[in-house]
């Protein structure tokens, strides 16, 4: 058999490092016991000792293997819990699993990214993977919606992101306050505000179903051609090993034959949004 | 080939007594209301039920405990023989065998299972409601998968070997393999088989066979699902008793372990999330997922049936939701 281990049992990894990103968005720096390393794109199962587990993509870059960080947003039973979590907590981790980002095919592209609220962690992950091989593309763009400013996570990111030649980064909120000085609205508008040399681009999104949604359609409307829109999809994925059931999308399991599929492969199927 | 062999009834009773020390023998016996796979002990032997269609509980409950601890459980198996399995449960293992032991993600407890399980097919001498195996291209005798089998004819037994395990265990019940066997079923079992196949086609010649079933799910107004889930509880019944169905839950247990519970998309939340999102919320649109994932979703994916004709949905429904009334219904 080539797989000897135990499918469902996870590794540990302790918790070294809490960020508070947002009011409900917390970032957990873990450090696995044993070796792990991971795609962009791919995501993990995060279990909670007797409590449950959860799935995310990490939200670091690949390249770095002796620690790997998880954004995540309180939603649910097991996130409330583990947004309670300090420094030297153990976490049980389980992968990684799925269809990555396949940032080999975005050589010599444009990309537009299109990311929304908490959907910006595997997005993060994929920035520095772009920004390791940023000599070999044409030019990067992110654009960023959030609630309000104080919902808008990885702050330093984007003054980082500026100061890159051919990177740059537009954000908009859905509620602006007094010093907000971007865009107000949603995030889909944001496309309407840059440049893109269609022939040679590729859109990635990611986000919450709404945003995915008229973004994905936003980009149709724009002229991306539908096997070039990357999307993330996001699904009740369990087990992560094509087994439990529970991120059915049409004939696909999420967690394993993605969680990134083309637009073009997953348009026919029910139930996508 | 396989060759058949031709022994005793007594003897064969005598056989299975020597083993009942060294394998767990579970085989067919009529309980107060339903055919069901017994533990066998000697006082069972003589009431093992020979070549009778579908055991109320599907082959798939040996091999898929309703709930099993996947991290800490053992995986040191007791050798188990199972007799009297009908060619439809054999067929689903097609599918759950491509499903659990796939090579990237192999399930060990299914593994150590499958391994430690001798199979004995049989053949199936009459119809049970509902039987429609045949009109999705399987027989109502044991083809694949079977390492063994038993029919009974005119108070004697006859035995084929199948794989090295059935070869290994009728060695030891017997001593050795018999030298003289035929080549062939015996006819009077051929003939049974031309029968029955006969009588099954004739009674589902209404039903649409896979293909056209597929065709038909995939096809289907939205109306259809809504007038036949009417009748829906969402008990899961379906799914449980289903020899192909294969979902499960991952419940949390302190030290990192991890109990599989068998599941079914037919409950609510099946597939919700988190944030609150759930794509398979209304009932009608669960009760549709059910039959794609059966007739186009699995046999897509996996090259292999994901409904064998068994029939038990239909029996275990309490809404008495027929499915091949709706099939029937949805080819007209």
């Amino acid at each position: 058999m080539a797989n000897n281990k135990n499918i469902y049992k996870p590794i540990k990894a302790v918790v070294e490092k809490v960020i508070e990103e947002s009011p409900l968005i917390k970032t957990f720096v873990l450090v696995p016991e044993e070796e792990f390393s991971f795609q962009t794109g791919e995501f993990i199962e995060l279990t909670l000792d007797g409590i449950g587990e959860a799935p995310f993509t990490p939200s670091s870059s690949p390249l770095v293997k002796e620690r790997f960080d998880v954004t995540i947003m309180k939603a649910g039973y097991v996130t409330d819990l583990m947004h309670k979590l300090q420094p030297g907590a153990v976490l049980g981790v389980r992968g990684p699993y799925g269809r990555g980002y396949p940032v080999e095919k975005f050589v010599d592209k444009e990309v537009v990214i299109l990311s929304g609220g908490c959907g910006l962690a595997p997005i993060r992950s994929l920035l520095y993977m772009l920004i390791d091989m940023k000599d070999k593309l044409r030019k990067v763009t992110l654009c960023y919606g959030s609630k309000t400013p104080q919902d808008c996570i990885y702050k330093p990111l984007f003054s980082q992101l500026n100061r890159i030649e051919n990177f740059s980064t537009l954000r908009t909120v859905d509620f602006a306050d007094k010093y907000w000085e971007e865009h107000v609205g949603v995030a889909t508008v944001l496309l309407d505000n840059i440049e893109i040399d269609l022939p040679n681009a590729v859109a990635v999104v990611c986000g919450p179903p709404v945003m995915m949604k008229y973004g994905t359609f936003k980009l149709l409307e724009m002229g991306f051609p539908e096997h070039l829109i990357y999307l993330s999809m996001e699904k009740n994925m369990s087990c992560g090993l094509g087994k439990c059931g529970h991120c059915m999308l049409g004939g696909y399991f999420v967690c394993r034959d993605g969680p990134v599929f083309t637009y073009d492969e997953i348009k026919e199927q029910p139930h996508i949004w | 080939m396989a060759k058949y062999y031709e022994l005793e009834g007594k003897a064969w009773d005598a056989a299975l007594a020597g083993i009942l020390g060294s394998y767990r023998v579970y085989a067919p016996v009529m309980g107060v209301k339903a055919l069901d796979y017994e533990l066998i002990t000697a006082a069972h032997i003589p009431h093992i039920v020979y070549n009778t269609p579908k055991p109320v509980v599907p082959l798939k409950t040996f091999f898929l405990p309703v709930k099993e601890n996947v991290v800490a459980g053992s995986t040191q198996i007791h050798p188990t023989v199972i007799m009297g399995i009908p060619g439809c449960d054999l067929g689903a293992l097609d599918l759950l065998d491509k499903f659990f032991l796939d090579e990237e993600y192999p399930d060990h407890y299914y593994a150590s299972r499958r391994r430690a399980t001798i199979l004995i097919g049989t053949d199936c001498y009459s119809l049970a409601d509902h039987c429609h195996c045949t009109s999705y291209g399987l027989n109502p005798y044991p083809e694949n998968h079977l390492d063994m089998s038993v029919n009974r004819l005119n108070g004697h037994i006859w035995l084929s070997v199948h794989s090295e395990k059935g070869e290994q265990l009728l060695s030891g019940m017997l001593g050795s393999v018999p030298s003289e066997g035929l080549d062939e079923v015996p006819e009077e079992i051929k003939q049974i088989r031309q029968r029955i196949k006969r009588e099954l086609e004739k009674k589902n010649r209404k039903l649409p066979n896979y293909q056209e079933t597929t065709d038909a799910v995939l096809n289907a107004e939205p109306s259809v699902w809504h007038t036949f889930s009417r009748k829906c509880v969402a008990c899961g019944a379906c799914a449980t008793i289903c020899p192909t169905c294969t979902c499960f839950l991952l419940i949390d247990r302190p030290g990192f372990e991890k109990v599989r519970q068998m599941d079914a998309c037919q409950y609510p939340g099946f597939e919700r999330t988190a944030g609150g999102e759930d794509p398979l919320k209304k009932l009608e649109d669960r009760f549709r997922n059910r039959y794609l994932c059966k007739y186009l979703y699995r046999p897509e994916k996996y090259d292999a049936l994901a409904c064998t004709g068994c029939g038990r949905c239909i029996e275990t429904c309490i809404g008495k939701i027929d499915k091949n009334e709706l099939l029937v219904e949805l080819t007209k």
